[in-house]
Parts: structure tokens; C-alpha cells; sequence
């Protein structure tokens, strides 16, 4: 513990330097910022323009992955038993089971909502903007359906400014989505989540290996949460500008048409796209927002229950959970047992083997339920 | 030298050898026969013991065999190199007799049996594996892998004490190893395919096990336990896919006596669930004294049983690696064996057993010398005491000497839940009789 708070303490100052001085480190830079958005900008070519940044960081990411993975198979040739195995034909797919109700759901709505975050305000007017949901979209992206949280949560000593209805309704609002769905805001409507999502789905989709759940890992990230939090929220009181630092910016105020400066932002979104390639949801483990919603788990509505008798310790949620919890299995008394970290995604129930034995539940009602036919429906003969 | 009439000693040995152990084998299928209410495509599993005890022929598949000693040695690597598994673990009361000579006077009755069956050399099954994987889940299979290695090619696999993430780790390196090993013996390369290939052949042979256990969670006296121990036996010795079909008959025979509401028995017959050292065909002595006395075995928790084949392997990640990881995790983390340290699990495992089977009692079956599973009847009495099950230690040997002795614990344990019963349910029990 002791060591935890002394890595916090140290990633904070170099993580908070970075942050304080991020508007030092162009990535790149507009002559001018144009914060005008029409639909006739995005369906002129001068769009491609504005998505220069975007291309650029998609670009380096795909680079990124590719030396990766050439960096590992030279690191793994040394290896005799790794090695023998590499490079083989791969054509075939792996069984699968049937599509499952609720990942469509969440893939629709995380799509959709990502859509809307996006262009929405564009096409159908700003009718919820005075509405905050705290998710990391960018709030310089004026035309976003409603307003992100993340603005103001990082500018505390800006909010207090503001007229007493505004600040109310700020606060309503976020807490009243917090209280209503808790992390399952990550799972379902963060536009970052759907990012490296797709990220996730294109690392399977090419069968190449990712990072599987290991404890190190996710205690080594721990520290970095932490002190992304704590500059997330403090940064503002001594002048810094955690915008200039957030990844999030490197996507939705470009995708709707805005030509805006990147600074370290579009770094850590690199980071972001390359990690999400091969652990899922990596920088979900470090959100300062995510984390922030998490705080609350205790009262909100969403919960995910097991059955501690039916479990059979296999293991399955915890290699398929993306932000590594372990005590989902291992938990042998409480019914209960919704984390901090949990995000709603479901993939723990999708892959649970043992009927009833963990279910995702709103406010007491099963939405799902696992069970073994669902695990096994890959194999059946008769639907072939 | 070996002299003429030294050899004549040999072969007097081995048909002495041969006629005794068809007899037995032969003998307990037989009983099993001839037991009420098997269901309809018994046959083919039946056929599968007879071939290998009674016939005593190999696994005439056209592919190359690969003895493993374990569940936790992943089928699924085997077939993927183009190879048919067979489980050796054996329950031969005549090749116990040879190797009791062999082993130590403390060593387990199976252990004992697999090294009679590779002194004598006379069956198939055994002489012609191109390989044994001996996963070390116990002291007695650590020498036994070293006596077999002296004639056959052996791969040992170590099995960690815990389930960390470092273990699961360590064990994804060794099934590579296994992998390797496999390749150089089939001469096949494991390959994505091939492998992705493997998991559909035995993922259609757990789909038809989970079918066959839902059947019966929701009516307990669908069938007789021993046909089911049965069934799970033949499957060390059956190709998956074939066991797969075959299964898939008897599930379709038990829908239908599941829906025309005909059951093995009218009677309230306690039902009784079945623990501890495995048990492995012809050492069918104790399901079939259960049901013989009247009782169900309506669950059994045993590695030759359904545990071999329960737990399915979840894919949580598309590539080559995730799938030797998911076989790795299967492999260990569900595994209730009490070779692991801390096997809390096995408890739960139990209760869940004892809830969806609506189990009366358990049987807690120790095989002489069986250290490990011996180690956890105290526990388990305990917890199942909490629970009003009564639980009873039954221990036994490869021989017949006991089945007299083990009668009688039988049919007292028998009585003592008929007692148990509701008065009420005792009453209309004993009117049906």
C-alpha cells in the first residue's frame, strides 16, 4: 500500500507536468481554430481537412500495432516452444455461440449514442444540451446531443462562476445518471468505450494474440488511475488545462467538422488506440471518469449477482473481463458482487458455463442471465 | 537366456491372465446388462467395454493413440494433432493382482492395475498408445509415469498446487510442450485450424453431456446411475465423435420417456450421490451394489464420471494463444481434484450436485491408499452434515474379497434414508413394496 501511494505520488507530478505543460507539445496545430460546424462543412471536401489530425493518429496507430507485432515475433523466434507455433495458417474460425440479445443492445445503443454524441446536435438541434452525462466526450464538440460532465468536473473553480440554475441542473443531472446506471454509462454510452471496442473486435477479428488477464498488470495501473484522478480534478485549481492532456478531444470535435489544435491529447490517443488493441478497454482501467462513477457503485441501480453455490471457480468471467476483476469468481459468500471497475458489458455472463450462476440485474430485475445453453449453442448439431 | 520352459511359464501365465480378466470384465457387463431400465442406445457403449475388456482389441480407429492418465491433459491438443485419446486410469482387478507384485504394498489399486496391465503387455489399449501423458496429480502417479517410461514413450506433466495466475501461466507453457511433443510423435502440425477443428469434435461431445445432464437434473429417475457411469466410461475409449453420436440416441430416447412420464422406477428409491477416488470399468462394484440394494445413484462426482467431460472451454480471446489458454484454464481452475491445496471448490460442487439432483445421501468412495481424497471426507462430512445429508466412507480394493462387507454398509445406508424419508413418503414407499 505504501508503495502504491508513493507511485501515485510520483506519476501524479509527472502525469500532472505533462498535463500542466501540454499545450507546449503541439500534435498538431491549426493555423486557426475553427469551432464552426454546419452540415454542408462535413459534406465538403474541405472535411478531409479537418480530419488531417485524425488520419494522422490512425495512421501512427496502425504503425504502432504492426511494429508490435513484429517486435514480439522477433522477441518470441528465441523462444523454442512459442515459436513452433507461430506463423501457421490460420483460416479457420474458432466456435462461437449464437448472438446473444444483450450484446446487440449494447452494440446498438454504444453505436447509436456514439452517432449522436457526434453529429446529433447537427441533424436533429440541441434539445438536451443543459442535460450533463458524465462520459468523456468532447464538450468543445458544441453539436453532442447533451452536454458531457467532463468539462466541468475538470474545471471545479470555473463551475462555481456559473449561474446557481446551471449549477443545479449540472449536478442533478450527473448524479442522477450516476445513480440510475452507474458504470454501465462506460459500457453502454461512452464514446471512448465504443472506440476501443471496435479496437477490441478488429485485434479478434485478425486473430492476433492480446494481453491476457494478469494481476500485475492491473495493479501496476492502479497508481495511474489514481493520479489521473486527482489531476483530473485538481489540475484546473493551479491553472492547468486537463483538455489539452485528454484523448477524447482527438475525436468527436473532428468528427464533427471542428479544425482543432491537438496537443498531448493526440499522443495518449495513440496510446489508447494501440492498448485497446490488445487489452481490451485499457484505458477504461485508467479513466479518471470511469473511476470517478465507479466511486458510486454501491447505490446504483445496476448490479451484477452470482449464485456462489453454482460457481464453479473456472475462471472464464474473469479471463473475458476487460477491466480484470478478479473477485468475480473468487467470491465465495456475497451475492453481490458489482465492483468499482464493472462496467456492464456482460462479456463475465456471456462467458459464465454454469446455468444461473452470475446474472446482470437493474434495480432487482434480471436483464441477463447466464447459462449453459448459451455457452454451448456453438456446438449444436442441429443448427448447422 | 531364456530357456524354453521359462517361456512356457510365460505363456501359461498370460492365457491364465487373459481368460481371468475376460471373465471378470465380462462378468460385470453382464450385471450391468442385465439391470432394469437402461435406456434405448445403450448398445454402443456397452460394445465399446466389451471390445476393449472382453474382446480385448485396441481402439480400431485408424489413428494413432494417446494414452493420458488424467482429465487434465486437454483431449482437445490430441485431436488437434490428428490423434485419438484413450483414458488408461484403470479398475482391473486381474492386472491389480499382477501389479500388486510390482508396486508398493500402500500404493492405489489403480496405480497397481495400470502397472499389471504393462508388465503382462497384453492389451491393446495400453501397447498401442505411441505416447502417455501422465499429468503428476499424485505421488502414486509420479512413479508410475517413471515405471512406464522404462517401456513406452512418457510425458509427465506437472499439475501446480494453486490456481493463481502465474500456475495457469506455467501450465500454458507445459501444454505447449504437450503440443510439441504431440507433433513429433503424429507426425501432424497442431495448427489453427486444426485445433479451432478439435474444439468442435469434443465441444460436440460436452453439448450432448450437458443435454444428457439437464435430462436428468429435472427428473431424477430418468435413468440408473451405473448405465450413466457407464456411458461416461466408454467415452476414455471411444473417438468424441462417436460418443457424441451415440449420446445423442440415449438423449433422444430419455425426451421421449420423459415426456410419456416412463421412468426406471415408480418407487421413492433413495437417491444417492456418488463421491471421491475415481471409478473406472470393470470396478463397477459400487454403483452397482447401490442399485442392486435398491438405492438411485442419481449424481456422481468422480473423474471417470461427469466431471471428465463437464466443464466446457470458454474462448475469450480468437487468437492460437487464447485458445491453449482457455484449454489451461478449463483444465485447471474448475478442476475439483484434491491434488490442489486449498479444494474448497469441491464443496460447493457438491452442494449444487446435491441440490439439483435433490440427492438423499452421499457415498464417499476411497480407493485403499488414495491418500488425497481420503484427506477430504472429514471436511465433507462436516459441511454436509449442515446440511442433514448424511454422508458415509466407503472404502474398497480391486478385489471381491470386500463386496460382502461393503453389502451390508450399503443397504444399512440404504435403510437409514428410507428412515430419514417423511413419514408420510415412507408409508406409500412401503405400500409399492
Amino acid at each position: 500500500m505504501k508503495k502504491k501511494i508513493i507511485i501515485t505520488a510520483l506519476s501524479c507530478a509527472v502525469l500532472g507536468a505533462l498535463a500542466y505543460f501540454a499545450y507546449v507539445f503541439p500534435f498538431y496545430e491549426f493555423e486557426q481554430n475553427d469551432y464552426d460546424t454546419s452540415l454542408d462543412k462535413i459534406l465538403s471536401l474541405d472535411y478531409l481537412k479537418m480530419l488531417a489530425p485524425l488520419f494522422i493518429i490512425v495512421g501512427l496507430s496502425v504503425v504502432g500495432i504492426i511494429l508490435i507485432i513484429l517486435l514480439r515475433k522477433r522477441m518470441l523466434k528465441k523462444d523454442k516452444t512459442y515459436s513452433r507455433f507461430a506463423g501457421r495458417a490460420r483460416s479457420g474460425k474458432t466456435p462461437k455461440q449464437k448472438p446473444i440479445p444483450y450484446m446487440i443492445i449494447r452494440w446498438i445503443v454504444m453505436i447509436g449514442f456514439g452517432f449522436m454524441m457526434i453529429w446529433g446536435g447537427l441533424i436533429f438541434g440541441l434539445r438536451m444540451s443543459s442535460v450533463s452525462i458524465p462520459i468523456l466526450s468532447c464538450p468543445w464538440n458544441t453539436e453532442q446531443m447533451t452536454e458531457s460532465s467532463c468539462y466541468y468536473l475538470s474545471h471545479l473553480s470555473e463551475l462555481f462562476d456559473l449561474p446557481i440554475k446551471n449549477i443545479l441542473l449540472f449536478f442533478g443531472s450527473t448524479l442522477l445518471f450516476i445513480i440510475l446506471l452507474g458504470r454501465a454509462i462506460c459500457g453502454f454510452l461512452c464514446p471512448m468505450g465504443l472506440i476501443q471496442d471496435i479496437m477490441d473486435k478488429l485485434r479478434r477479428r485478425t486473430k492476433t494474440e492480446g494481453i491476457p488477464a494478469n494481476e500485475k498488470l492491473y495493479s501496476a495501473l492502479t497508481p495511474i488511475k489514481w493520479a489521473l484522478l486527482l489531476i483530473f480534478i485538481g489540475l484546473c485549481f493551479i491553472g492547468g488545462n486537463f483538455c489539452n492532456f485528454c484523448p477524447a478531444v482527438a475525436t468527436s470535435p473532428i468528427l464533427a467538422g471542428m479544425s482543432t489544435s491537438l496537443y498531448v491529447s493526440g499522443f495518449i490517443m495513440i496510446f489508447v488506440l494501440i492498448g485497446g488493441f490488445f487489452k481490451r478497454r485499457l484505458f477504461c482501467n485508467i479513466c479518471p471518469l470511469g473511476y470517478f462513477i465507479g466511486l458510486f457503485h454501491k447505490v446504483s441501480l445496476f448490479r451484477i449477482k452470482k449464485d456462489c453455490t453454482a460457481c464453479t471457480e473456472c475462471g472464464a468471467c474473469y479471463e473475458a473481463c476487460p477491466m480484470g476483476i478478479k473477485q468475480i469468481y473468487t467470491e465465495r459468500g456475497k451475492a453481490n458482487v458489482t465492483d468499482a471497475n464493472c462496467i456492464m458489458c456482460g462479456e463475465c455472463v456471456k462467458c459464465c458455463p454454469e446455468d444461473n450462476a452470475l446474472s446482470l440485474t437493474c434495480a432487482g430485475l434480471k436483464l441477463y442471465t447466464s447459462s449453459r445453453k448459451d455457452i454451448m449453442s456453438g456446438y449444436d448439431p442441429m443448427k448447422k | 537366456m531364456i530357456t524354453t520352459r521359462e517361456t512356457e511359464r510365460k505363456a501359461r501365465q498370460d492365457r491364465r491372465f487373459i481368460s481371468k480378466e475376460t471373465q471378470t470384465s465380462a462378468k460385470y457387463l453382464r450385471r450391468i446388462e442385465e439391470l432394469s431400465g437402461a435406456p434405448e442406445g445403450m448398445e454402443p457403449f456397452l460394445e465399446t467395454l466389451g471390445r476393449i475388456y472382453v474382446d480385448m482389441k485396441g481402439v480400431d480407429t485408424g489413428r494413432k493413440t494417446i494414452g493420458t492418465y488424467c482429465v487434465m491433459a486437454p483431449q482437445e491438443l490430441i485431436y488437434a494433432a490428428g490423434a485419438v485419446p484413450v483414458k488408461l486410469c484403470s479398475g482391473n482387478y486381474t492386472a491389480f493382482f499382477v501389479g500388486d507384485d510390482i508396486a508398493p504394498r500402500d500404493a492405489c489399486p489403480l496405480v497397481k492395475a495400470v502397472a499389471g496391465f504393462k508388465q503382462t503387455g497384453l492389451m491393446p489399449v495400453y501397447e498401442d498408445c505411441s505416447l502417455m501423458i501422465v499429468p503428476v496429480t499424485c505421488d502414486c502417479k509420479k512413479k508410475i509415469a517413471g515405471m512406464l517410461s522404462e517401456q513406452c514413450n512418457v510425458m509427465t506433466m506437472h499439475i501446480p498446487t494453486s490456481k493463481g495466475d502465474d500456475e495457469i501461466d506455467e501450465f500454458v507453457s507445459q501444454l505447449y510442450d504437450m503440443a510439441a511433443r504431440l507433433e513429433d510423435v503424429t507426425g501432424t502440425r497442431i495448427t489453427y485450424d486444426s485445433l479451432a477443428e478439435a474444439f468442435r469434435i469434443t465441444g460436440r461431445a460436452q453439448y450432448e453431456l450437458s443435454e444428457f445432464i439437464r435430462l436428468k437434473k429435472e427428473k431424477p429417475y430418468l435413468i440408473r446411475g451405473t448405465h450413466a457411469m457407464t456411458i461416461m466410461n466408454s467415452a476414455a475409449y471411444m473417438p468424441a465423435e462417436d460418443w457424441a453420436a451415440a449420446l445423442h440416441k440415449v438423449n433422444a430416447s430419455l425426451k421421449s420417456r420423459a415426456k410419456s412420464g416412463q421412468l426406471v422406477t415408480n418407487k421413492k428409491l433413495p437417491r444417492i450421490l456418488l463421491t471421491g477416488s475415481p471409478i473406472v470399468f470393470p470396478n463397477m462394484k459400487i454403483p452397482l451394489l447401490i442399485e442392486e440394494m435398491g438405492g438411485i445413484v442419481a449424481g456422481d462426482e468422480t473423474c471417470m464420471g461427469e466431471r471428465g467431460l463437464y466443464d466446457p472451454p470458454v474462448i475469450t480471446d480468437d487468437s492460437f494463444d487464447g485458445m491453449i489458454m482457455a484449454l489451461a484454464n478449463r483444465s485447471l481452475r474448475p478442476c475439483p481434484c484434491p491434488t490442489f491445496a486449498d479444494n474448497t471448490q469441491r464443496i460447493y460442487r457438491l452442494k449444487q450436485l446435491i441440490k439439483d439432483n435433490q440427492i438423499q445421501g452421499v457415498i464417499y468412495h476411497v480407493l485403499r491408499g488414495c491418500l488425497v481424497y481420503d484427506f477430504e471426507y472429514k471436511r465433507i462430512e462436516e459441511e454436509l452434515g449442515q446440511l442433514g445429508i448424511p454422508v458415509i466412507r466407503l472404502e474398497s480394493d480391486y478385489n471381491e474379497e470386500d463386496v460382502e462387507q461393503l453389502r451390508i454398509r450399503i443397504e444399512a445406508f440404504i435403510e437409514l434414508i428410507k428412515l430419514r424419508q417423511e413419514p408420510g413418503k415412507r408409508s406409500t414407499a412401503r405400500r409399492e413394496i
